[in-house]
This record gives C-alpha cells, sequence and structure tokens, in this order.
C-alpha cells in the first residue's frame, strides 16, 4: 500500500532541524498569561479593597486582643467622653464604643462571609441545574422556584421568619438571608450557562463520556468563576447590610454585639438628640467602609472577566 | 508621487500585564493611485494591527510608535482625530472584516449610507436616495432591500452593503480588511467580483489584507506578503506566482494545489510564528525554515531589491548577488519542507473496504410554528450513502446544505425524522443508531468521535490537556493511575506534540491553532474510535499549516481501520483527504463518486459552481498537467 506521505510528522524527520523545532515550540509553550490574583492586585480599587479587607479580618480574628474590653461588657460609668480608656468614649448603659466596635466586626465578617458563601451555592446548584436543562421539567421547576423567590417581598418575610423565631442566633440570621437573597443571582447563573453550554467543549464532554453532573460542575463552572466570584462579593455586600439592617430593626441577635445593635442601641436612646454622634456615627462608618471594599474587590474580578478593562486606571 | 507612502510604520502594544510587542516592525511601501495591493500574512503577522494604524484606528496598549503615512502629501501618523476627520470616508475608506457587525442594526440601511453622504458632499434629499439607489446597481442589490434593516440581509448581501457603503463618496483609496472571512465559498467568490469590477471601473486603490493568497492572487497588482509584523517580500503577483523569493512566500504557495492532478502535493510550513515579545537575532523565520544558511541566525536580512522585487532574505539576496565564499541553495520556487502527497491509487484501493455505517433514506425536517401555523424546514432530503473502513469521505456542500445536520444525525445528537442509520462495530455488532436509547448513545459514542471545526472553542479553557486527554480514556476505557498517564503521553506523542511530559500540564490558550486541532485530534482517537466525524477541521487554522492537521489525519486512517466522514465546504482540501466525495446541496445528494472523478469530471452544476470558487492561485497561469 502506498502511503501518501513523504514526511511523517514525526519531529525528527523534519527538514531543518526538526528537534530544534519541536523543542523550540515546547518552550514557547511556556509563556503563559499573567495569574488572576496579580491581575485583580494590579487594579488600583482592588488593591485599596484588599487592604481594607484584609484590616477588617485582622480586626476581627484578633479582637480578643486588640480590644480593650469585652464587647458585651457594660458595667463602666455611662457616657464618658473619649479618653485613653475608653477611646470612643461609653454609651448611655456604660457599654465601651470602641470595644463594641471592634467586637461588631467579628458578627459583620461573619455575616459577610458565609450568607454570601450559602446564598452563592444555592444560587450555583439551582441555576446552573435549571440553564443547563433549559427546556425541560428539571429546568421549568427550578425557574419556578426561582421566579417565586424573586417576586416574594423579601424585606417583610425576613422580618416575619425573624420575629417569630425563638433562636434568634447569629446562624438563624445567616441562613435567613442566605434564603431570601440567591434568586437574582440564580437567574444570572442560569443565562450564563445557557450560553456557555452549546460551547464545542461542552459537546466534547459528551463525546467524552461524561456525565451531565460532571459537565455541569467540572467543566463548565471553572469558566464561570470570575462571575461566580463577583457574585458571591455581591451577596455578601447584600448580607451584611442585611444583618445590619435587622439588628437596627431590633431583630438581630440580642446576645451579641454588632454594628447594627449599636446602631439599634444609639437609635433608642436617642444618641443624636444627646450629641453622642460618635455612637451613632461610628459603627455606620465601619459598615460604610466594608461594603465599599467588596465592591472594590469585585472591580478588580471584572477585570477578569472583560480583560478590556484592564488597561484602564 | 504615489497616493500612500508608508515609511518606517511601527506599531507596539504595551500592555500594562504583558509583555510589550513590536506588533509592525519598520514597514515601508507605497501605493500608486488607482493600483491595487494585497497585503497577505498568517494570523499574528500584524497585517489588521497595520491595517488599523493606516486608518489611525490603533487603540490603547497599542500605538503607532514610529514612521510615517503620507496620504496624498500630508502625514496622516501625527494627525490630530479633529485633522483626520475630512479625510475619513471622502478620501480614504474601508470594509471591516466582520459584515455581521459593521452595520448598526437599529438603523434601516439608507440611513446609513444617508450620514456618510450628508457630511461629505451637498446632496440632500432625494438626490442621496437616489445616490444609493445608484450605489445598490453597482453591488447588484435590489431597490427594495434600501429600507430594509440589516439583521433582514444575508451575510454576502450585507458584505456587499459595506462594500458600497465604502464607495459611497467616491474614495481615492480603499481599505479591504479580510472582507470575506466568514461568508461561504460561492457568496466569497461573489464579492471578490464586485470588488474587482468595481475597482476597474472607478479605478480607486485598493490595499487587500487576506491570510488566503488564492483570493488575492488574482485581484491584485502587486502583493506585498508579511511575517511577524515585517513585509518580507513585494512582489508583481505574477512574477510572485511563478518566482517566489522569500521561502515563507514559497510555503504559502506550496499549500495550493491542482485538484485535478491524479497526484496532489502540497506543502506545509512546519513550526510556529515566533513570540514577538522575546528577544530575536536574525532572521524571524529561521526556525521554520527550509534554506537557512548561518548567516540567517545572527543577521536580521533587510528589504533590498532583487530583481525587480524587495525580499528581507538572505539567501534569496546571495542568490542574485553571490558573495565569495558563502555557499546558497539553489535558487527554486518550490518550498523546500515537507511535503503532503494524496494520489488516486490510494482512494481506489480504500473504496474496495467495507462498509460499516449505512444511512438509507434518511431524512431530517425541522418544524418551527409561527403562531397557529406550523412551516417544515427540510435540512435533510433522502439521503443514502455508505461510510467505509479505513477511508475517508468527504461530505461537500455550502452552508445550508444540511452537511452539519447530517453530522449530527450520524452521531446520535438528533434523531431523523425518517430513514435508518446502521453501524456495523468491528466486533460484528449491528447498532440500529436512531434507536438508541440515552444510555446507549454513550456507549455509542466510544466508537463514533467528533474534531471540530474551531479549536479555540472546542477545549476547555480552564483544564490541562492532560486531564482533557484523560475523559475518555477513564470514562470508555476505565483507566487509571499510572496505566492512564502513560495512554495520555502516548495520545500526545502521536499527534506529534513531543515531548509529551511539557504539554501534559499546560492549558489549551498556551497553544497555537495547529497544536490545539492536535490536542483535539488525540482526545477524538482516545477511545479508540471506529469513525471520526470532523466538521471543518482546518478552516479555521492558517493556511501554512493546513496540509499538516491534513497529513495527521491521512496518516490515522494509513495506520488503522478507522474511518473518517470529513465535512467540508472546501473540494481542494476534499480532494487531499478523501477517497470519495459526497456532494450535498439543499439537503439532497447531488453527486457521489470517487474524489478524482468528481473534480475531474462533475456531473452536476452545483459541483461545477464550488469548483470554480476554489481560490487558486495558479488559475491564470498554465496548469501543470
Amino acid at each position: 500500500m502506498s502511503t501518501g506521505v513523504t514526511q511523517p510528522t514525526d519531529s525528527s524527520n523534519l527538514p531543518v532541524g526538526g528537534e530544534e523545532l519541536a523543542a523550540a515550540e515546547a518552550e514557547a509553550v511556556e509563556a503563559a498569561g499573567p495569574r488572576w490574583w496579580s491581575i485583580i492586585w494590579a487594579n488600583r480599587k482592588a488593591r485599596v479593597g484588599i487592604v481594607i479587607l484584609g484590616l477588617y479580618i485582622l480586626l476581627g480574628v484578633f479582637a480578643p486582643w486588640i480590644a480593650p474590653y469585652e464587647g458585651t461588657r457594660t458595667d463602666f460609668e455611662a457616657l464618658l467622653e473619649p479618653s485613653a480608656e475608653h477611646w470612643l468614649g461609653t454609651t448611655t448603659s456604660g457599654g465601651d464604643i470602641a470595644s463594641q466596635l471592634i467586637w461588631g466586626t467579628r458578627v459583620s465578617l461573619l455575616v459577610g462571609l458565609f450568607g454570601g458563601l450559602f446564598a452563592t451555592i444555592i444560587a450555583l446548584v439551582v441555576g446552573m441545574i435549571s440553564g443547563y436543562f433549559e427546556g425541560t421539567w428539571i429546568d421549568e421547576v427550578l425557574s419556578f422556584v426561582t421566579n417565586v423567590a424573586l417576586v416574594v417581598p423579601i424585606l417583610p418575610l425576613i422580618i416575619t421568619l425573624m420575629a417569630y423565631t425563638e433562636d434568634r442566633s447569629i446562624w438563624f440570621t445567616i441562613f435567613v438571608i442566605a434564603i431570601t437573597s440567591w434568586a437574582g443571582a440564580a437567574r444570572a447563573k442560569r443565562s450564563q450557562i445557557i450560553t456557555l453550554r452549546n460551547r464545542d467543549f461542552v459537546t466534547a464532554a459528551k463525546f467524552s463520556g461524561d456525565r451531565s453532573w460532571t459537565i455541569v460542575f467540572r467543566e463548565i463552572m471553572p469558566s464561570m468563576s470570575s462571575l461566580i466570584m463577583a457574585g458571591f462579593f455581591g451577596a455578601a455586600t447584600g448580607a451584611v447590610g442585611a444583618e445590619a439592617g435587622l439588628s437596627f430593626l431590633g431583630l438581630g441577635d440580642t446576645s451579641s454585639v454588632s454594628w447594627g445593635t449599636m446602631l439599634y442601641q444609639a437609635n433608642q436612646q436617642g444618641a443624636l438628640a444627646q450629641g453622642l454622634w460618635i455612637w451613632l456615627f461610628v459603627p455606620g462608618l465601619a459598615l460604610a467602609i466594608l461594603i465599599t471594599a467588596f465592591t472594590f474587590v469585585n472591580f478588580g474580578i471584572d477585570l477578569l472577566s472583560n480583560p478590556h478593562l484592564r488597561e484602564d486606571g | 508621487m504615489a497616493l500612500l507612502e508608508v515609511k518606517n510604520l511601527g506599531v507596539r502594544y504595551e500592555p500594562r500585564l504583558h509583555k510589550p510587542v513590536q506588533a509592525v516592525d519598520d514597514v515601508s511601501f507605497e501605493i500608486a493611485e488607482g493600483e491595487f495591493v494585497g497585503l497577505i500574512g498568517e494570523s499574528g503577522s500584524g497585517k489588521s494591527t497595520l491595517a488599523n494604524a493606516l486608518l489611525r484606528l490603533v487603540e490603547r496598549p497599542g500605538r503607532i510608535s514610529g514612521g510615517s503615512i503620507v496620504f496624498d502629501g500630508n502625514d496622516l501618523a501625527t494627525m490630530t482625530q479633529d485633522e483626520l476627520r475630512p479625510y475619513r470616508w471622502r478620501d480614504i475608506s474601508t470594509v471591516f472584516q466582520s459584515s455581521m457587525n459593521a452595520l448598526n442594526p437599529v438603523v434601516r440601511v439608507v440611513d446609513q449610507f444617508r450620514d456618510a453622504i450628508e457630511l461629505h458632499s451637498d446632496l440632500r434629499g432625494d438626490a442621496v436616495v437616489d445616490r444609493v439607489r445608484q450605489l445598490f446597481g453597482m453591488v447588484m442589490i435590489e431597490e427594495k432591500f434600501l429600507t430594509a434593516y440589516p439583521h433582514e440581509l444575508s451575510g454576502g448581501m450585507k458584505q456587499r452593503i459595506n462594500l458600497a457603503l465604502a464607495l459611497v463618496n467616491k474614495p481615492r483609496f480603499v481599505l479591504l480588511d479580510e472582507p470575506t472571512t466568514g461568508l461561504d465559498v460561492v457568496v466569497q467568490r461573489s464579492i471578490l467580483e464586485a470588488v474587482r469590477t468595481l475597482q476597474a471601473e472607478q479605478k480607486f486603490a485598493v490595499l487587500f489584507i487576506s491570510h488566503d493568497m488564492g483570493t488575492v492572487l488574482d485581484l491584485s497588482d502587486r502583493i506585498l506578503v508579511m511575517y511577524a509584523g515585517r513585509i518580507v517580500e513585494e512582489h508583481d503577483s505574477a512574477d510572485l506566482m511563478r518566482n517566489p523569493l522569500h521561502p515563507y512566500s514559497k510555503g504559502l504557495l506550496g499549500s495550493y494545489g491542482d485538484p485535478r492532478a491524479q497526484t496532489v502535493r502540497i506543502t506545509y510550513v512546519p513550526g510556529r510564528p515566533p513570540d514577538l515579545t522575546r528577544e530575536h537575532a536574525g532572521c524571524l523565520f529561521a526556525p521554520r525554515c527550509p534554506e537557512r544558511i548561518d548567516r540567517c541566525l545572527s543577521v536580521e536580512p533587510e528589504l533590498l531589491a532583487v530583481d525587480g522585487a524587495r525580499v528581507a532574505c538572505h539567501v534569496a539576496q546571495l542568490q542574485a548577488e553571490p558573495e565569495d565564499g558563502v555557499e546558497v541553495p539553489a535558487r527554486s520556487a518550490k518550498f523546500a519542507g515537507p511535503e503532503f502527497v494524496k494520489s488516486d491509487d490510494e482512494s481506489k484501493e480504500a473504496l474496495s473496504q467495507h462498509a460499516f455505517l449505512t444511512l438509507s433514506d434518511v431524512s431530517k425536517t425541522y418544524r418551527t410554528r409561527n403562531g397557529f401555523t406550523f412551516s417544515d424546514f427540510t435540512a435533510v432530503d433522502d439521503v443514502a450513502f455508505e461510510l467505509r473502513r479505513g477511508a475517508v469521505t468527504a461530505l461537500v456542500g455550502q452552508s445550508g446544505s444540511g452537511k452539519s445536520t447530517l453530522a449530527k444525525l450520524i452521531t446520535g445528537v438528533e434523531k431523523p425524522t425518517a430513514g435508518t442509520i446502521m453501524f456495523h462495530t468491528r466486533e460484528g455488532r449491528a447498532i440500529d443508531v436512531v434507536g438508541l436509547r440515552p444510555g446507549q448513545l454513550r456507549d455509542y459514542r466510544s466508537k463514533v468521535q467528533m474534531v471540530f471545526q474551531d479549536p479555540y472553542s472546542s477545549l476547555n479553557p480552564t483544564k490541562t490537556l492532560g486531564y482533557i486527554l484523560s475523559r475518555p480514556l477513564r470514562n470508555f476505557l476505565g483507566l487509571s493511575g499510572e496505566a492512564l498517564k502513560q495512554r495520555v503521553e502516548e495520545l500526545l506523542e502521536k499527534v506529534a506534540l513531543t515531548p509529551a511530559s511539557r504539554y501534559r500540564n499546560r492549558y489549551a490558550y498556551e497553544l497555537s491553532g495547529g497544536q490545539r486541532q492536535r490536542v483535539v485530534i488525540a482526545r477524538a482517537l482516545a477511545s479508540n474510535p471506529e469513525l471520526i466525524v470532523a466538521d471543518e477541521p482546518i478552516s479555521s487554522l492558517d493556511v501554512s499549516i493546513r496540509a499538516e492537521i491534513l497529513e495527521l489525519l491521512h496518516d490515522l486512517v494509513q495506520e488503522s481501520d478507522v474511518g473518517i466522514l470529513y465535512i467540508t465546504h472546501d473540494l481542494l482540501s476534499a480532494r487531499m483527504l478523501a477517497d470519495e466525495i459526497i456532494v450535498l446541496s439543499q439537503g439532497r445528494v447531488v453527486e457521489q463518486g470517487r474524489a478524482l472523478t468528481v473534480i475531474r469530471d462533475p456531473s452536476d452544476d452545483y459541483t461545477r459552481k464550488l469548483l470554480d470558487a476554489i481560490p487558486n492561485p495558479f488559475d491564470k497561469l498554465d496548469r501543470p498537467a
């Protein structure tokens, strides 16, 4: 049989320095682009966000060492001016504002982390599966649930859930926030996977014998990681705000100190009318800066999915 | 004085997070009034960057790093955007690459012309519409489409309208940047005809940019060949065909063959273009060059006049003016690199093999609902053919001819509305493909694998090559651990990605297009399939490396008993690879037979039309017997 080939693809038989060429090709392969962390770090806003977030995390983790007193102590003299013993003064009921603020960081970060995480996980599972099976009964059911979750008035629902529960722990708050805030993100993930699932590499995975579950979570999901990250930070921002809001309404965990409960107390005691603006102002500012930091980090994550943005500031 | 004089032009990209790239380096050329110049280069050669620089459309992170672009005595390179405005679209216009996106989707076609006309002329009102009518006549589009929105037009019509739009103010210079890429072969042909006649009538100067020498050569007076950001050869087009000077030009020309010959030979350029972010010494083409001499590795060649042309190659320069003590190979018009040969005898032998997939009377009708009525569209109409072991069958047709639908039916992705598809395995078991349940389909797919058109989207960007190749091995053959790793490396070696250990942990985006397609083929081979359906596997690759992939597929068929169904719109590549050709038109088989017979002696008009649409640079010259 005549083989129609005069030059086999075997690189050692290439006419000119074949081995050299193959080596050069293999070497050229080594040149990879920048890693994701350096892309995020290169953005000024993201850098600021990461630094602030890092400071908050340090503050939260090392609260027992940093804070001068336990956050829950209320046996100081009331209404002290800021001093060396009480950096930001004390409240009407004799709590140390600085200590409450530092301990409160823990609660906010915990709610942000886990509230964001759980909401993202629910959104991922529901959105990915319903998007991958678009047009089938699985999608019908999951989309119906998502739509219901979207149209339910969330604030009254949260208030009702919180008001009627016996156990107002921080974990219950996280649970309530997670199950009420996933729907929008699930929608976004569903539409994203619909655009991805017709890519050739998904068809190729089917031809490689992969099962649907593997395709959705091992083949497609990694392509969406920047979207998922952005979704997580968005959900975390929402969770921090929601916890503060609930506590401010008096629906939070009364046994622990958070920025929301500080605001609640300050409001109840008429802090502003009494001129105790530090008490009201400081937790609000801490909250605003944390949420800004989350948003700034998200600017950096945007750069991962949109390389055009990388050239700006 | 020439209309356009480009001198020492450089364009540099300086992204914040990557190494800078000199995408266009020291490019000089001239275009005279009314001249038709072709610019050929492959992906990454800097040709589109050069086009953007000429139009002053280079955006951050790129910038013009030096040189001048003198148009009619004024330097465009240093003008402000406001100074440029009067030139744009009046003196200089362009047809962009993507016809689909160049028209505003929410504005009627006639109004898009109106903007361009009213800005640069005194025509108003009905006079404008008359002018647009005249332009529509020029590009042969019916007047009823004047008030159409772009989405109501086909891709070919849109590109004609883009062409008309470029000519709206009777420009003196038109830049055509791959105006036919992504269009069907037959449509491509008609657009090029329109360009040819309009240019002959109106005498505007053209710079026609393309990666495909075949389309450019018979239109252009003069050709510029670009490689790695530099012009490596400037030559009269007829002379370039007869007597190419730069080895790269020879390589590009060598990738065309005469499909009517008993034995077709095409050459390819091994290796890949240089990484311009790295330091380099000597000629950038040297690592891939079969003619190189020692000097090429250390001294960068300049673009110098040789035999009435200009070429940047030490060997060609020395051949023209020999130097004592420097030996160079004798001049040859042929690329001395690897060659892929397909003879008709092979086809004869292959067609004596046993059939293992039989389609009988297969039809596929899609039904769409419009309100209360249904409309049926028959994509595949009563098709019957057989595929043979160890043979390549080409399914040839324009887009919309039903060839991709047939691929879906054969791979079990979709079910036919009528007819049967029977698959006979190596073990002698008969599988009724139409009746497969989802669970059985998975098993069937270990026997039928696919190679996709676009190697950029068919490899998961987030997975290593090792992972990608391990999936079918794990799923179908149950391999794991050391045996799995070993088989992955064998597959990589088989498609010439050596040393395999260096590739196993790489990602697809780190590879060139040709290398990616090799990985796709390796994945298709992993489950030891009996049939590989290759859907346009080379159409998105650079011309100079296409033969390399064809050769790889060819070797597979020779070495094992796998059958290949090669789906393509290109009869030349079908002839190169296939033993049998089936021509599809509007869902029907219009012609079927041994490859050479179909090409030499087409019995159907449609086949002839497809044959005429093959870009062949040698058409103008006498065909070698």
